[in-house]
């Protein structure tokens, strides 16, 4: 009995030493390890500092960049100048013990000078609906907060799955999303958005295009005759950009009446706000089915 | 002597107290005492990483890269006789920016981003130098037309790239047109560069001398003026290489830094060009200081202080020159 118990021992005391380390890998394929949960965590994306929130680590969060507006009470950390200018020195004073990074937003460069002095940076990309729960539940892993965070991501899955279910199959309708105004801009098949339109039952108009965020002329627009156009705008209620499109009787989506706004910071950003968005979506695209 | 000696001291007592400057300033402070302390080898362990791991490469990068700039204006304005010329006339800049914009575009950062700079930098050095000697004589004015018009060809390409760009990565690829010193690495490359230049420009400050006056003038006095004019042409194009390399493509300090210096101390060679290195460096440290200071936590470009401080003071010195 009592060698049994010492090997038990032997076997449970390295264990035991790794089991407070907490270990994740990040969307560049990096390990990053933490000896303990992140208690100063830095975030230097809107999005990093919303994805942090929901995977329930929001109050250990103390630097953001510029933009952090959500949720409200994140813009109370320091912040540490913009996500494509970073102020290194208030970033270093701030003491992170954990560095969320925006993988194609951030300037290599800066990221890399944090990595080399002894920072801990979690580089993250969501290209995917997966990608936001999967990106929450880590984060939440290595802040130690695991029983919010795989809540909020598993909301956030089953959410998307549910919409997906009632709306994918539905018949189709054709979709042009305008992401920007001037110059005119859209999205693809590829793009998150992109994505969105697909899981609702549309079918956008330029989604075979080749780049993720094609600019596009107004005439292909005109041409394409898209039955339903829905955009963000600059500011959450601003519909201008939709009247535009009023001066086109001869546009589908016009003649239909079915020009919709949809604010953009809850499709934008890869966060679970996405979840109403897409609940958005879909509901936009039904009433342009119901209107046929 | 002493008359060319005492402008460099000056101007070596002022580079120093920009350095000193830039060092105790920040967007953290830290107390002078603190940052004695730090160079010493003691401080805290925040005060060390603050001090000599981002603020003490930073400005040494930037007095490196200041005065390598203003040095090679200085050569090229000698080179191509035209007060207008700058170290990214002959298109040299509109190289190096294709090269560190494809691998941005590319999402490689860091080393690939200088190296590629680097690349294209050299790149387009040889294809002015090749297009220029191509057929019949190589004259400082077909040089310029040349690398004016190849230039205008880079120009197209990052504009084209720009347009073609990943909305996400438009600023970064902005910055680095701009010029920011936030890109930069170590210093020692650079620093050596600008050293070595300072020791190999100041034996040829006397033949210069004689060719700012022309060409001929130059020949009868006995100086061969090809060989001069292409290791002139060489020197220059890998200093702002070194530069652009380093932090981007930093106007203005090229352009505007040797002749403010003529303006102030003559049309001597030997003199303009080791002062230039001091000068260049000086203005870059001041500059890239208030980039990182002004509206902290944001950061500004350094290209956009080096313009905003210049122009008043060139303004100032053309206007009581005369």
């Amino acid at each position: 009995m009592r060698p049994m118990l010492l090997v038990l021992v032997v076997m449970l005391v390295p264990a035991m030493a790794q089991a407070s380390q907490r270990c994740a890998v990040d969307d560049t394929g990096r390990e990053v390890c933490l000896a303990a949960p992140a208690q100063r965590i830095a975030t230097l994306s809107p999005g990093a500092t919303e994805l942090t929130w929901a995977a329930g680590a929001g109050e250990q969060v103390v630097a953001i960049v510029a933009y952090s507006d959500y949720p409200p009470q994140a813009q109370q950390a320091t912040s540490v100048g913009s996500h494509t200018r970073i102020d290194l020195e208030r970033l270093m004073s701030l003491a992170p013990d954990l560095v969320v990074a925006w993988v194609t937003g951030n300037p290599a460069e800066q990221v890399e000078t944090l990595r080399s002095l002894g920072l801990p940076v979690f580089s993250i990309e969501p290209r995917e609906f997966e990608d936001v729960a999967s990106v929450i539940e880590r984060l939440a892993y290595l802040a130690g907060t695991e029983v919010p965070g795989n809540a909020e991501a598993n909301r956030f899955r089953t959410g998307m799955a549910a919409l997906a279910d009632e709306y994918a199959h539905r018949d189709p309708v054709r979709v042009f999303y305008q992401v920007w105004n001037e110059p005119l801009m859209t999205i693809n098949d590829q793009h998150l958005i992109g994505k969105v339109v697909t899981l609702c039952g549309g079918d956008n108009v330029f989604g075979e295009l080749p780049r993720l965020v094609p600019r596009i002329d107004r005439e292909v627009v005109i041409a394409a005759n898209p039955e339903a156009i829905l955009a963000g705008g600059m500011g959450e209620e601003n519909r201008h950009w939709l009247t535009y499109w009023q001066q086109f009787p001869g546009l589908l989506a016009t003649r239909q009446d079915n020009l919709f706004f949809i604010p953009p910071s809850l499709i934008q950003r890869p966060t679970p706000r996405m979840l109403e968005g897409t609940r958005l979506f879909c509901e936009k695209l039904d009433r342009a089915r119901a209107r046929r | 002597m002493p008359r060319l000696l005492l402008p460099l001291l000056t101007l070596t007592i002022a580079a120093l107290a920009a350095m000193v400057l830039s060092v105790s300033y920040g967007s953290v402070p830290v107390p002078v005492a603190d940052i004695l302390a730090v160079l010493q080898g003691q401080g805290s362990e925040l005060q060390r990483t603050l001090i000599m791991d981002l603020r003490l490469p930073r400005t040494l990068s930037a007095f490196a890269t200041g005065g390598l700039l203003a040095v090679a204006g200085a050569l090229m304005q000698v080179l191509l006789r035209n007060p207008l010329a700058d170290p990214y006339v002959l298109g040299l800049s509109g190289g190096a920016a294709v090269g560190a914009l494809t691998m941005m575009l590319l999402g490689l950062g860091g080393l690939f981003i200088s190296s590629a700079a680097f690349a294209g930098a050299l790149l387009a050095t040889l294809l002015v130098f090749g297009l220029a000697h191509g057929m019949g004589s190589w004259t400082p004015s077909r040089l310029l037309l040349t690398g004016v018009v190849v230039a205008a060809g880079w120009g197209a390409l990052i504009t084209l790239m720009l347009a073609l760009a990943p909305a996400q990565r438009l600023p970064g690829m902005l910055y680095w047109l701009m010029g920011d010193l936030s890109y930069a690495r170590t210093p020692a490359p650079a620093l050596l560069v600008l050293l070595l230049t300072c020791l190999l420009v100041i034996p040829l400050g006397r033949s210069l001398n004689v060719l700012a006056r022309g060409p001929m003038q130059a020949a009868a006095l006995g100086v061969s003026v090809q060989p001069l004019e292409w290791t002139v042409y060489v020197m220059a194009s890998l200093l702002t290489a070194v530069a652009v390399t380093t932090a981007g493509s930093i106007g203005f300090v090229g352009l505007v830094v040797p002749h403010m210096l003529r303006l102030v101390l003559g049309n001597d060679q030997r003199l303009i060009l080791p002062a230039c290195a001091l000068a260049g460096g000086t203005l870059l440290v001041l500059a890239d200081t208030l980039a990182r200071t002004l509206i902290a936590p944001e950061q500004l470009p350094v290209g956009v202080i080096t313009a905003l401080l210049g122009v008043p003071t060139f303004l100032y010195l053309l206007s009581r020159s005369r």
